[in-house]
């Protein structure tokens, strides 16, 4: 789960991180209101709140929003309705956003802080070592974490921290060494490296990225952007976190999904549909479509489902999708049983009805049963026998429906 | 022999009595797996399935010998369990629960450091030797007794992995999922380094997946190997970059570059076979056996 720029801000300056002053809008009149709160003579930085990074390298959809991108600076005190205005209802498009971009609907208004160095900052969990890690590297030469991780990886240090302890004295003065910081920030970084250390500790999280953090003349240093993912697994420890969510950025589908333990994707093209238990076979399958020269339209992972009710509205999430031209579930029954997904499946056509082509394969788990339930219900379906059948019966399914 | 579990190995199930423990325990029972008790805190001294339960993990060993435990606990009772289990001396742990949180799994494999205890998942299939032991939920009538190792990160694509070792009727020694969490237990290194040692493993199959460097390591770590049996790697998703999709964002510096890619290429580097769909393996293991 992922929160809001401004939302991160507020947390972590719990744990003791300097961030600018800064307010939240919904409207142009609240952004000039909260100008004046947080700066009284400017300049101000406005920042859309969606969740997404590169939002200053993005673009307004819609020509009245300008051609600046999703976070401008604003001198004088006159541009700040206009500018806000121009942002507010928009929709902006990022690298990260794809194509559809994603509705502004707040922005964040916030005192433009002057500094003289910039540095990035996260903290992650290495998978392999098992270990959090902490990354920093000086940001120079308008070059960004993902130039220089691509480019020059060794100007990036990693740090694996003990989980309890947090960063040690000696990583300490390596980090301030790494980044080329004066003694006279030296008691900065300790408070913003132990800050970030419990915040992500204290709520769980899986990742907290500072890009960038800013060093001002007197040495203090700032979190001028933050970005906070947390762990869905732990979510029931942090019932104040789970309020934070911002249900206008889940997708519909993907919302509806996860409401019933499902993971939803959705992808650019229109074309097939799998219905799947598990990331794995998700991934094989649409190997296999895409050989087949066939579109990908969503995926829906109904791994550990154990409630034929759930399923059966899973599947329904699918096949209520215009843009699914075919259907292909492919299960391997272990925990999940396959009369269970069957069940599922023959409710979930009864209730919407079964407009485009459907494979089932099954395999594992109770799946005699499960064909058996297929084949009583009459339904218009085709049953394969392996991944390779199914994909192969499914395109020419779909391709004899054009 | 087989690695890890064989039908010698004495079983204890954690979190026995819940209803999916129940269906799978029994399912495993008739497949002639030697379960020899439960644990479920608060119930000790009652019967579940024809066996004993306990307590504790501790005093399921004392009465019964148990070498080996499968957990189905819920997600919040997994670290205190694997810490039981790692301190009564068990050799082996199978984490079936999913939906542990990332950093009870950080603690768990800093505990583990100073115990023997094996690791197996968590959010696993668990592990199954053919014929002799099943040690979680795998479905049990894919499987064949026979000569090929499988180790695996993605739960579905293992059943796949059976699948093809059944068409070339060459069957499975052992077949171990690890998991697909964040982190995990155990990584493939010690089942390579087992099914190096094991008399009746000729091959190996290693399923990979997106995302982490774990493919990676397993690599390096084979180049490093004495003994080599032959092994065959896929991993799934050659066709599209969604890594962002799947939620595998923000790793990507802290692991190092993990495409597919370049999972593929650190395997065919160190001397692995990789084929580019699942369904071929059967052929590479019939040109190279046979």
């Amino acid at each position: 789960m992922n929160i809001h720029e401004y939302q991160a801000k507020k947390l972590l300056s719990k744990f003791g991180i300097l961030i600018p002053n800064g307010r939240i809008a919904y409207t142009p009149h609240e952004a000039k209101r909260a100008a004046n709160e947080v700066s009284a003579r400017g300049p101000w930085m406005l920042k859309a709140q969606i969740q997404s990074g590169a939002r200053e390298k993005g673009h307004f959809i819609e020509k009245s929003a300008g051609k600046k991108g999703g976070i401008r600076l604003v001198t004088h005190r006159r541009a700040l309705i206009p500018e806000a205005e121009q942002m507010l209802g928009s929709t902006l498009v990022t690298p990260q956003t794809g194509p559809l971009g994603k509705s502004v609907g707040r922005i964040y208004v916030e005192a433009f802080q002057k500094v003289n160095q910039k540095f990035y900052a996260a903290l992650v969990i290495n998978r392999v070592q098992a270990a959090l890690t902490l990354l920093v590297a000086k940001l120079e030469d308008g070059r960004t974490i993902t130039q220089i991780a691509a480019d020059t990886p060794e100007r990036i240090l990693k740090l694996p921290l003990n989980l309890q302890k947090g960063a040690s004295i000696a990583q300490m003065r390596e980090v301030r060494e790494f980044l080329g910081l004066s003694e006279k920030s030296d008691k900065q970084l300790k408070s913003f490296v132990n800050g970030l250390h419990k915040a992500f500790i204290e709520h769980d999280a899986s990742m907290i990225e500072i890009n960038p953090a800013g060093v001002d003349y007197r040495g203090r240093i700032f979190a001028l952007d933050a970005k906070m993912s947390f762990d869905d697994n732990a979510a029931y420890r942090h019932p104040d976190i789970v309020r934070l969510q911002d249900e206008y950025e889940e997708e519909d589908r993907a919302l509806k999904a996860s409401k019933y333990g499902f993971k939803y994707n959705d992808f650019d093209d229109s074309g097939i549909g799998c219905i799947v238990n598990g990331d794995g076979i998700t991934l094989a399958a649409m190997d296999l479509i895409h050989e087949a020269k066939m579109g990908l339209a969503c995926s829906l992972n109904v791994k550990g489902g154990v409630d034929k009710d759930k399923i059966a509205a899973g599947i329904k999430i699918i096949m209520t999708n215009p843009k699914v031209e075919g259907i292909l579930i492919n299960i391997l029954g272990g925990f999940l049983r396959c009369n269970l997904i069957a069940d599922g499946i023959v409710e979930a056509a009864s209730e919407v009805g079964l407009n485009v082509p459907l494979v089932v394969r099954f395999e594992g788990t109770n799946k005699d049963e499960a064909k058996d339930i297929l084949l009583n219900s009459k339904l218009p379906l085709i049953i394969a026998d392996d991944m390779e059948d199914s994909v192969d019966k499914l395109v020419s399914a779909v391709e004899a429906s054009y | 022999m087989s690695i890890f579990a064989h039908k010698n190995t004495k079983v204890l199930v954690q979190g026995i009595t819940g209803t999916q423990a129940s269906f799978h325990v029994r399912r495993s029972l008739e497949y002639g797996t030697n379960i020899v008790a439960g644990v479920t805190p608060g119930k000790g001294g009652t019967e579940h399935l024809g066996l004993p339960v306990f307590n504790t993990v501790k005093e399921a060993v004392e009465q019964t010998g148990a070498n080996a435990s499968v957990l189905f606990v819920p997600a919040k009772a997994v670290k205190g369990a694997v810490t039981e289990a790692a301190e009564a001396g068990l050799d082996l742990a199978v984490c079936i629960t999913d939906g542990v949180p990332v950093l009870d799994m950080i603690q768990i494999k800093e505990m583990l450091k100073s115990h023997k205890t094996l690791l197996i998942g968590p959010n696993t299939p668990g592990l199954i030797t053919p014929e002799e032991a099943r040690l979680g939920i795998f479905p049990e009538n894919i499987h064949q007794k026979g000569r090929i190792g499988i180790v695996s990160r993605s739960s579905t694509l293992t059943y796949e992995a059976v699948l093809e070792t059944n068409r070339a009727n060459m069957g499975q020694s052992t077949v171990i999922g690890l998991g697909d969490d964040m982190v995990i237990g155990s990584d493939y290194i010690p089942s390579l380094d087992a099914f190096a040692q094991d008399d009746e493993t000729d091959a190996i199959v290693l399923i990979g997946q997106q995302g982490g460097g774990f493919e990676e390591a397993a690599a390096k770590h084979y180049k490093t190997m004495e003994i080599k049996k032959p092994v065959i790697a896929f991993v799934a998703g050659n066709s599209i970059p969604f890594a962002h999709k799947m939620g595998y964002a923000g790793e990507v510096i802290a692991d190092g570059k993990t495409s597919v890619i370049d999972k593929r290429n650190a395997m065919l580097d160190a001397g692995m076979i990789v084929v580019d769909e699942i369904n071929q393996i059967h052929q590479v293991l019939l040109d190279i056996l046979s």
